[in-house]
């Protein structure tokens, strides 16, 4: 189902493009001029990618989140979301994006649809097991002192859970930047789109260059959520002292 | 609408003097189980006092003292704080004016212990400026140094952690507290210095608490009356420490409260409080003759050797006594010394450690106040007298 006429247009550009003389010719390893000369064809799919992340991850965390606090409520429902998701976790994502095309056809929303389905087990897990870790002897003490439910779960429970919320969507999300590479076989766009070029041809730097950019935007989601969670879990600093 | 109206009245109760708690044929069953938990409770706290709580693991204890908060509801009676039913209103309403404190402490590892102090008055939209003041003000009142405020629980040991966990309870100055084991997961040096540190502030706070512990040594010394309670939640006596140990009431509580329990009756006295015996005393060099004159009329058959300040040096027996002049070197000396501020039971054990029948006994300088003997204290276990006299837990001698 790829659109290969599409793909084999760009690549008679590539051919075309040979202002790299030798090392393309020999199609080395890494070819450092030519990726000085072609930088532009990276900026859009690098955002085309950062948007799938981020709207993969945002919709996911937003779902799980609150199927994890419903879960937390009423206990029944874990093990049925837990199953419900974990389906949603196995399916191969390339499957997935077929099985969407009748309901949502090509494009970015399946993609998402996908990555985001993806997400849900991970981070659900997450919550659930960081909410559920929170010391009965806290909970109680709360509810003897008079919070109310609601101002149990979210100024005791949540933010207790939060090292086990962020880990979470710390895995989510770098996942889900490897993952994202597939959306193109959705036609949704990201960096995937350049390294399907590349291995067409196998032009070994447009894959390397493609994967850096993926690897380094993990690293820095990463490092960022990392952070977000050191600010948010002031108390686990002092703890270590 | 209810809780609204609720609300303000408990806040103008915020503050205000203890209240007599009232348990009204309270009955608790769990769900699913074949009987009650707590059956047809009946007891009146008198406002100001502690109230323990206390029976073998399982006789409901826990859920007695959970149902004023209604941390467990009750199945069937009633309980009353002051004139009013526990069961008007919202239940988290309630709690924020019932001190709450347990054994696994469970402060909010999350927030700092000003935070941790501030929960309550945050809850009922305390100002800032109030809140803080209040925070300042209890850690003074539990001891400890203003610089703790902005560390976290996990910093502090487990007798500061519990202490903050007390001063949370206070934090809103309720007139009811639940002390559910407060001290029960302490060492056992810091639990004697927080039930004493505990006792010090009730004196001041006079607060009504109820107070659940399996330990009976920590009932008898902590509490103002006793309920002894057994399984299927029944109360098997209820009354003050003196009658419990001298009356039980049936085999169960003469069980429960030991073999031991004279001994432990001893523990309510301090040396001080009983009617001590007097001894001859003498300085070094002075005639002899008038101290076997005197020795003759005793109760005690030695004098005793003192210095300038009217301080026990040690014991003369006749035989020291033979020369004309009191001699520098006693018969005897290092016999046993005791603090009058001591427990009876302490002294009793000073004395039996010495092999020694009398002991002298000494005020804070040091100075000879009389001497306690074997006898004394026998008496006194055999004296009704004991019986009569209910020392208020605040009154009570305890060690430190």
């Amino acid at each position: 189902m790829i659109d290969f006429v599409k793909i084999a247009s760009v690549n008679d550009e590539f051919f075309r493009d040979r202002s790299d003389g030798g090392c393309i010719q020999d199609n080395n390893l890494f070819c450092p001029n030519w990726v000085v000369d072609n930088f532009d064809r990276y900026v859009d799919p690098t955002l085309e990618h950062l948007v799938l992340v981020l709207a993969a991850v945002g919709i996911g965390f937003a779902i799980a989140f609150s199927l994890a606090i419903l879960a937390h409520r009423r206990r029944w429902l874990a093990s049925p979301f837990l199953a419900a998701t974990g389906v949603l976790y196995t399916i191969p994502s390339i499957s997935f994006f077929f099985l969407l095309l009748p309901l949502t056809g090509r494009g970015t929303t399946t993609a998402i649809i996908a990555l985001t389905a993806f997400t849900l087990q991970i981070i659900f897990r997450n919550v659930i097991t960081g909410l559920r870790n929170v010391p009965t002897e806290v909970t109680d003490a709360a509810r003897g002192v008079g919070f109310t439910p609601r101002q149990l779960l979210w100024r005791v429970e949540i933010p207790l859970a939060m090292p086990e919320i962020i880990a979470g969507l710390r895995i989510a999300t770098v996942s889900t930047v490897a993952l994202a590479t597939l959306a193109v076989f959705a036609n949704g766009g990201g960096l995937g789109a350049q390294i399907i070029v590349g291995s067409n041809l196998t032009f070994k730097t447009g894959i390397i260059v493609a994967g850096s950019i993926a690897v380094i935007m993990a690293i820095l989601f990463d490092a960022l959520i990392l952070l977000a969670g050191r600010l948010l879990t002031p108390w686990k600093r002092a703890a270590a002292l | 609408m209810p809780d609204g109206s609720r609300s303000a009245e408990i806040s103008s109760s915020y503050g205000a003097d203890a209240s007599p708690v009232r348990y009204k044929g309270v009955s608790k069953r769990y769900p699913g189980a074949d009987t009650d938990a707590v059956h047809d409770l009946n007891l009146e706290i008198p406002a100001g006092e502690i109230c323990v709580l206390v029976g073998p693991s399982g006789c409901g204890k826990t859920t007695a003292m959970r149902m004023v908060n209604r941390t467990v509801e009750m199945t069937a009676g009633d309980i009353t704080i002051g004139d009013r039913s526990v069961k008007e209103g919202d239940a988290a309403i309630l709690r924020r004016e019932i001190g709450y404190v347990i054994q696994q402490i469970g402060l909010f590892p999350h927030r700092t212990i000003a935070e941790n102090i501030a929960t309550v008055p945050k809850l009922l939209n305390w100002d800032q400026a109030r809140v803080d003041e209040r925070v300042t003000k209890l850690l003074d009142l539990i001891g400890l140094d203003p610089e703790f405020a902005d560390r976290y629980p996990s910093q502090l040991s487990g007798g500061q952690q519990q202490r903050i966990g007390v001063a949370r309870a206070l934090a809103v100055d309720p007139p009811v507290m639940l002390m559910d084991e407060p001290f029960g997961a302490i060492d056992p040096i810091s639990r004697g210095r927080l039930q004493n540190e505990f006792l010090r502030l009730q004196a001041e706070l006079k607060k009504t608490v109820l107070f659940v512990t399996h330990d009976v040594d920590e009932a008898i010394k902590m509490g103002d009356r006793i309920a002894v309670m057994k399984k299927g939640g029944e109360v098997a006596q209820y009354a003050t420490p003196t009658e419990l140990l001298m009356e039980p009431a049936d085999e169960f509580v003469e069980d429960f409260v030991g073999a031991d329990r004279a001994l432990k009756r001893l523990a309510l006295m301090r040396v001080r409080d009983v009617d001590l015996w007097n001894a001859p005393t003498t300085e070094a060099g002075q005639p002899s003759d008038p101290v076997v004159q005197a020795l003759k009329t005793s109760e005690v058959p030695h004098a005793v050797l003192i210095d300038g300040e009217n301080r026990p040096l040690g014991w003369l027996s006749l035989r020291d006594l033979e020369a004309e002049r009191v001699p520098t070197e006693p018969d005897s000396t290092g016999v046993p010394t005791i603090d009058a501020d001591t427990t009876l039971r302490d002294g009793l054990a000073t004395l039996l450690a010495n092999g020694s029948l009398y002991g002298t006994v000494v005020d804070g300088r040091g100075r000879l106040t009389g001497v306690l003997s074997v006898e004394i204290i026998s008496d006194f276990l055999a004296s009704k007298e004991a019986a009569e006299v209910a020392i208020p837990a605040l009154a009570r001698p305890h060690d430190d």
